[in-house]
């Protein structure tokens, strides 16, 4: 691999405040994409970065909750100065979240994590499992060449083609579909009970995709960890790149707590923790011992 | 217009603090003052001397932040002026590295967090190696502490980190609940006594005892650590406890027990640290809940001769430096030119 694995990102660039909610609107089932007032986020953020949000009053929640980047936004043509998240009601912060109305304000920082590594890619498969597809309107506009993320902005060649195989539980799950479409992406989905797509596993979908290709494709993967496990195998078994995006329990999702670490090899094959919040989320696929 | 109460407004959003005071026995006068993050010090308007000692260690400010916390230092760059911290405590350093427990390592509880680390840390050498360099030359005082399961890893570690350059005292971590052995020393006075007294023979460095509060009488632990010899107490580390996940009758954290930090121990903390202030001559250094200016005050006024920020830092990661933009304020509201002169100073209650 061309970089070190894996790729320590200190959130030297990093900025904390306090933020106003633009909007808050409900896209799936469960599901809501939020947008907050941000330019000094969304100037320097990546595609794979992923910033802590908190509630601005209280203690409880305690701690921030990491959320990645969705997309950024700008207001006129100028620089971004917003960013999206869209997240799924799961727990006691994401349920106060989905109760919050425009102008309201929320504390965040970042960015934070490495992101995924601006790679000259031919074709871009992004495999998405559930909620795991929020990474990935941005990789996908950074490889189509319609935007340029970060401070200095990061030039990556453009990608012929990107696809995005997209697996939920049911179709209602299903969230920013057109997003995707409108970038000039194409979709894929699956469903595990057949409400829409491909009656299956989205690896199969992805399988397919890869195999059909006529150009050198690269993969990048997000969501539940057996499906980022299938999705690594698939990777090592079709010889193609791949990196994933790893979710663990995160206390500061900047390096400070040792909470979040993953079972990473090093290039002699011995494991170590390491921590995904500033040495990831995104690894090599290869690399991370599932 | 009032008497001499300045007064800070609430942290804006570019970070800045805007101090508004009004000048004693002169005209009225209003005078906003925004700082530059750089030199924001000068909030000590109020001319309140910041700085304190701990045995033979003396601290510019009683800010610092908890090991374990604040990684080792490098992590938090980004977002705090570490230069202004009173001292940095970088995360607990075995002899040996270590790789920690299995995730999951920590979840949130009511108020706080539980974690379940259990010291991961590349061991000793690379410390030296790789990480001291960077703290430093940071220009603050750094506190290393240190773990180990026998009275002898203690004092090999001690030996070996005295002459360290940049090193300003060492930190004896007796009271880690989650790896088993070192906690002993925090729970037997005779074991504490020894582990500290070794230490200080075997190094020039002024020695904390970190002390747990998993105890029945702390303050019998604290005097053992003081007949040792250590400069200071610093308490307290996390108290022991667990999460339950019923559904699926397990426990949450990979290691079963975990230590409670956070708000929802402040209580405890504080508790502790009036107790042992009160039973041993040596400073102390109150650790356990700190996450405002409000928090700081009560654990000086309780006894505590300075401060360590945990949790907080996660949570709000500049958490320190708004507590640093409002001590200068809040001691002289009490008319304290010094730290010293509110340190303790609780009065009786019948
Ligand atoms: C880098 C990164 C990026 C992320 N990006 C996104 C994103 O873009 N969108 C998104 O929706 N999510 C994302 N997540 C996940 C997101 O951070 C979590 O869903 C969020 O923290 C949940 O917070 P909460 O307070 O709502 O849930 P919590 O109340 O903290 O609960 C979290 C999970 O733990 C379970 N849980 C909580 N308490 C208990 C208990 N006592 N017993 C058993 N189980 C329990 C809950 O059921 C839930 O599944 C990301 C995570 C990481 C690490
Ligand atoms: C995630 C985490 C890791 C910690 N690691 C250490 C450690 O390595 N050494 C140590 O002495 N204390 C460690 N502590 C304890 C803290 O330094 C502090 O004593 C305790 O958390 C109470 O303070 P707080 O409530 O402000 O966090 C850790 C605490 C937390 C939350
Ligand atoms: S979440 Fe704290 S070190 Fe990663």
């Amino acid at each position: 691999m061309s970089e070190p694995c894996p790729r320590t990102s200190y959130a030297d660039n990093a900025w904390q405040g306090t933020c106003r909610v633009e909007e808050n609107v409900r896209v799936a089932r469960d599901t809501y994409r939020l947008r907050l007032a941000c330019p000094e986020i969304a100037q320097r953020i990546l595609p794979g970065q992923f910033l802590m949000l908190r509630l601005t009053a209280g203690n409880d929640p305690l701690l921030g909750r990491p959320l990645a980047l969705y997309d950024v936004y700008s207001h006129c043509d100028s620089s971004p100065d917003a960013v999206q998240v869209v997240y799924l009601v799961v727990g006691k912060m994401t349920t106060l979240l989905a109760e919050i109305k425009p102008g309201a304000t929320i504390d965040a920082w970042g960015p934070l994590g490495n992101g995924f590594e601006a790679r000259p890619t031919e074709h871009l498969v992004m495999v998405a499992g559930g909620i795991g597809q929020t990474p990935f309107p941005a990789v996908a506009r950074e490889c189509l060449g319609l935007h340029c993320y970060g401070e200095p902005r990061r030039q990556v060649p453009r990608a012929k083609k990107v696809t995005l195989c997209y697996g939920v539980r049911s179709s209602e799950y299903l969230a920013g579909v057109d997003d995707f479409e409108r970038l000039g992406v194409e979709v894929h989905v699956s469903t595990d009970d057949g409400s829409a797509g491909h009656h299956g596993l989205v690896t199969d979908v992805a399988r397919s995709v890869i195999e059909r290709s006529d150009a050198a494709c690269r993969m990048v993967c997000c969501g539940p960890e057996p499906m980022l496990a299938a999705t690594a195998e698939l990777a090592r078994e079709l010889n193609v790149p791949c990196e994933v995006s790893l979710e663990r329990a995160m206390a500061c999702g900047i390096g400070a707590c040792f909470s979040c670490v993953a079972k990473v090899r090093d290039p002699s094959g011995n494991w170590t923790y390491r921590r995904t919040c500033i040495e990831g989320p995104v690894f090599d696929a290869a690399g991370v011992e599932f | 217009m009032g008497p001499a109460a300045p007064k800070l407004t609430p942290r804006r959003s570019d970070g800045y603090t805007v101090v508004e005071f009004i000048v004693p026995r002169q005209p009225p006068a209003f005078l906003v003052v925004t700082l530059p993050p750089v030199c924001r010090d000068n909030t000590n308007s109020a001319n309140v001397q910041l700085d304190v000692q701990l045995g033979r260690l003396r601290l510019r400010n009683p800010i610092a932040v908890a090991s374990g916390t604040f990684g080792y230092a490098r992590e938090m760059a980004g977002l705090v002026d570490l230069a202004r911290l009173g001292a940095i405590l970088p995360k607990t350093i075995t002899r040996d590295p270590r790789p920690g427990n299995p995730p999951p390592r920590s979840v949130e509880t009511t108020g706080g967090m539980l974690n379940s680390i259990g010291l991961n840390n590349d061991g000793l050498d690379e410390f030296i190696q790789r990480k001291m360099p960077y703290l430093a030359d940071l220009g603050t005082a750094i506190i290393v502490s240190i773990a180990g399961r026998t009275r002898e890893d203690f004092v090999d570690l001690a030996t070996r980190l005295d002459g360290v350059p940049g090193i300003a005292a060492l930190e004896l971590n007796v009271s880690c609940p989650n790896v088993s052995g070192g906690v002993d020393f925090g729970t037997n006075p005779d074991a504490c006594r020894q582990v500290v007294a070794g230490v200080r023979q075997a190094c020039s460095l002024p020695v904390l005892a970190k002390l747990t509060p998993n105890v029945t009488d702390v303050a019998l632990i604290a005097r053992a650590a003081e007949e040792g010899g250590a400069d200071a107490i610093s308490l307290i580390n996390t108290c022991l406890g667990m999460a339950v996940d019923w559904r699926r009758r397990r426990a949450i954290l990979g290691n079963v027990l975990g230590g409670l930090s956070g708000p929802a121990i402040k209580p405890i903390a504080l508790r502790a640290v009036y107790q042992v202030a009160r039973a041993v001559e040596v400073p102390v250094m109150g650790i356990g809940g700190i996450a405002t200016i409000d928090d700081v005050m009560e654990f000086l006024v309780a006894g505590a001769t300075a401060v360590q920020i945990g949790t907080a830092n996660f949570y709000n990661p500049t958490a320190s430096m708004q507590i640093l933009d409002a001590l200068p304020t809040a001691l002289a509201e009490l008319g304290a030119r010094s730290v010293a002169d509110v340190v303790g100073t609780m009065t009786e209650r019948k």
